[in-house]
């Protein structure tokens, strides 16, 4: 399905920025000349990537273009077919992975949890990569896990069983474990799934702020493309296993971009809440009919 | 659709906070930087395994063709002098250490097998432990091996081989734990099969006498059987330490616990290995003893109520149940005795079924 041709290229066609820029920020995490794999089918081929320190990095793309894919290489689930992803300068394979497990954290897109395990013990165990078997609980631990549930919201819920829970109740509880690893890099496949509208925009405002706030380095899937680029200050496009285009989401976000991503006419606007793209999906009647104030203003307004 | 009490359940305020917030269920002990947590209910539950076994042990002490005082009983396992010294000491003692040990490995066996197929089903039988040892013991049986004294250890080899070739063919890019159980209900199966072959084309007489030493019983063995298993758990118990804590690692999904830097290949090395050393050299000393490695881990989490198997609940409620079974097996229709795996199995499988029947923590099948 890929048809890539340039072996060692990524943005492509016109991509409104390209990476390795000269004023580009400091990276931890990249791919170079990344490939991968299930089987024969190639999935990914050639890909490269910096993901800028300190920023939220969201990845857009229509459904199996190897988003997740992508994202399980960079966590070390996936082992390359060729090419590395490299966690400061080193080969992520080469790196111990409880090391690795600290400086980077992963929440799958379809996790499971072990059978009748309850959420408090679900989130402690993202302290694994901290703890020994002399030090199963210190008081590092405790902090990180109180902290993680209090900012997710699932507090309340330390005692029932994880088997029990509403999707959305779940899908908080994976994202305070993942949040209880405490590493700098946090890699989230679609941590928005099954939360209603205002859960979404909570777990997203928590995002930014862990980012703003203690300067994580976030990198996302969002399905949203709106979404995408009100919180993404790196915006990444994929299509069949390449990357179209980057840069923060106030440039690469187009009507065009929409079109060659997902193959949808759109109309631009600017948001009436942050100023930044609005993607308005549907044909306008006539080109000036894009103007913001006919837009109806109904999303939540994001706390500051 | 998500609940409105989610804003509202949040947090005790957290500044100024007195005791330390840990994991449900979990009492904590700190010292200095170490810090140990101890599940609560577990701790209960195999305080009360570990009387409940005393007790199996006394009473299997005390009867026999003659009753013997329990005080008796005791003064001779203190070692101090007693008239039942013979009776106590050398006749029954060593029956009902071989089956506390047996017991006890064959539950924990269980426990690491069950994790590593992600699957309650699973146990010894299933991966070709069981039936690859017998094969190739009846096997050398028929083609005129004549001493018994290495027919336990070529059950034990036959067992690992078995468990070894299953764990291979079902590698691929990784243990499935789906594959594993298959190959390992197919290996069981053929080898079966090569067995009741070796049975028929062999000597009759040998065949006849490698199937009785194969059929699960602690009649009839003692201090031979029991030094060598003993010696052979104590080898393998830095590994069983190891795969207590391996265990709850790999009772979470492939992507997040590796994302959480177990290594998974390894650990279900380990706890694959472990939980077939453990089974071979208890089949090897006991023959095939029923149902204790399927039962014993499942009955004990349930009892315990924790995510992952206890795995010392397990070894002492598998210790109790094969201890408690040969009793009856032994006196139930005196002097006929039974095969010990027809009483575990009596034991164990109703009491499994009630749990689970009456079961908080259910289970997805
Ligand atoms: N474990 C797997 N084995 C084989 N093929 C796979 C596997 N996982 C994904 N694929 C294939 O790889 C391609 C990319 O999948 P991926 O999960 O990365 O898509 P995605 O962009 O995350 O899609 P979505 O938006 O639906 O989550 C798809 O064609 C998919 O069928
Ligand atoms: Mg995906």
């Amino acid at each position: 399905m890929t048809d890539t041709t340039s072996p060692g290229g990524t943005t492509a066609d016109g991509g409104p920025d390209r990476t390795g820029a000269p004023d580009a920020p400091a990276s931890r995490l990249s791919a170079r000349g990344l490939t991968l794999a299930y089987e024969s089918r190639t999935v990914v081929d050639g890909l490269d990537l910096d993901v800028p320190d300190g920023r939220v990095t969201v990845v857009v793309g229509p459904n199996a273009c190897g988003k997740s894919t992508l994202l399980r290489a960079l966590g070390r689930l996936l082992r390359p077919r060729r090419g590395a992803v490299l966690l400061d300068g080193r080969e992520l394979d080469r790196v111990p992975t409880r090391a690795v497990a600290r400086s980077l954290g992963l929440l799958p897109q379809a996790p499971v949890a072990p059978e009748a395990i309850t959420v408090g013990n679900l989130v402690a165990r993202g302290r694994q990569p901290h703890q020994r078997w002399w030090q199963q609980w210190s008081e590092a631990d405790e902090r990180a896990v109180t902290d993680a549930m209090d900012s997710t919201g699932v507090t309340g819920l330390a005692d029932r069983a994880v088997d029990e829970l509403s999707g959305g109740q779940r899908q908080r509880v994976w994202i305070a474990m993942a949040l209880a690893q405490e590493t700098e890099l946090l890699l989230l496949d679609e941590p928005t799934t099954y939360l209603d509208i205002a859960h979404q925009v909570e777990v997203l405002d928590l995002v930014r702020r862990l980012n703003r706030e203690r300067g994580r380095t976030v990198v996302m899937v969002l399905h949203d493309l709106n979404q995408a680029a009100r919180y993404a200050d790196h915006l990444v496009a994929m299509r069949e296993g390449r990357i179209v285009a980057q840069g923060p989401p106030g440039r690469a976000v187009t009507a065009d971009l929409v079109r060659e991503v997902f193959g949808l006419e759109a109309v631009v606007v600017p948001d009436p809440v942050t100023g930044g793209p609005l993607v308005v999906p549907g044909a306008p009647a006539s080109a000036s009919a894009a103007a913001p104030a006919t837009v109806p203003v109904n999303i939540r307004k994001a706390t500051p | 659709m998500t609940a409105p009490d989610a804003v509202g359940e949040t947090p005790r305020e957290a500044p100024g906070r007195e005791a330390p917030v840990r994991p449900p269920g979990y009492g904590l002990v700190r010292r200095g930087r170490a810090s140990f947590l101890l599940h609560r209910r577990s701790a209960a539950v195999t305080a009360a395994l570990a009387a409940a076994l005393a007790a199996a042990v006394v009473a299997s002490l005390c009867l026999g063709e003659t009753a013997t005082a329990p005080t008796e009983v005791v003064r001779v396992l203190l070692g101090l002098p007693s008239p039942e010294e013979l009776v106590v000491g050398t006749l029954r003692l060593p029956r009902v250490v071989l089956g506390l040990m047996v017991g006890a490995a064959l539950g924990v066996a269980g426990g690491l097998i069950q994790t590593v197929a992600r699957n309650p089903l699973a146990s010894p039988e299933i991966i070709g432990v069981t039936h690859g040892a017998a094969a190739l013991t009846v096997g050398a049986m028929t083609f005129g091996l004549t001493s018994y004294a290495l027919l336990p250890y070529l059950s034990v080899a036959g067992g690992m081989l078995a468990a070894a070739l299953v764990y291979v063919f079902a590698w691929r890019r990784g243990l499935s734990a789906a594959r594993f159980v298959l190959i390992g209900l197919g290996f069981s199966v053929a080898l079966r099969s090569l067995t009741q072959l070796f049975m028929t084309k062999g000597d009759f007489l040998a065949a006849q006498q490698a199937q009785v030493w194969l059929t699960g019983s602690l009649n009839g063995r003692g201090w031979e059987q029991a030094g060598p298993l003993g010696w052979a758990l104590l080898a393998v118990l830095p590994a069983v330490l190891w795969c207590a804590r391996a265990q709850r690692q790999a009772a979470l999904d492939d992507d997040t616990a590796t994302a959480l830097g177990v290594r998974l290949g390894r650990v279900r090395l380990g706890l694959a290995a472990t939980g077939v050393v453990l089974a071979s050299v208890a089949t090897g000393a006991a023959g095939p003893v029923d149902f204790v490695a399927l039962l014993s881990p499942q009955i004990a989490r349930r009892l315990t109520r924790t995510a992952q198997i206890p795995l010392l609940a397990t070894a002492l409620l598998g210790a109790f149940v094969v201890t408690l079974g040969d009793l009856l097996a032994r006196r139930l229709l005196a002097p006929v005795e039974l095969p010990v795996g027809v009483l575990t199995a009596a034991i164990g499988a109703p009491y499994l079924v009630w749990l689970i029947a009456r079961g908080r923590t259910g289970g997805r099948p």
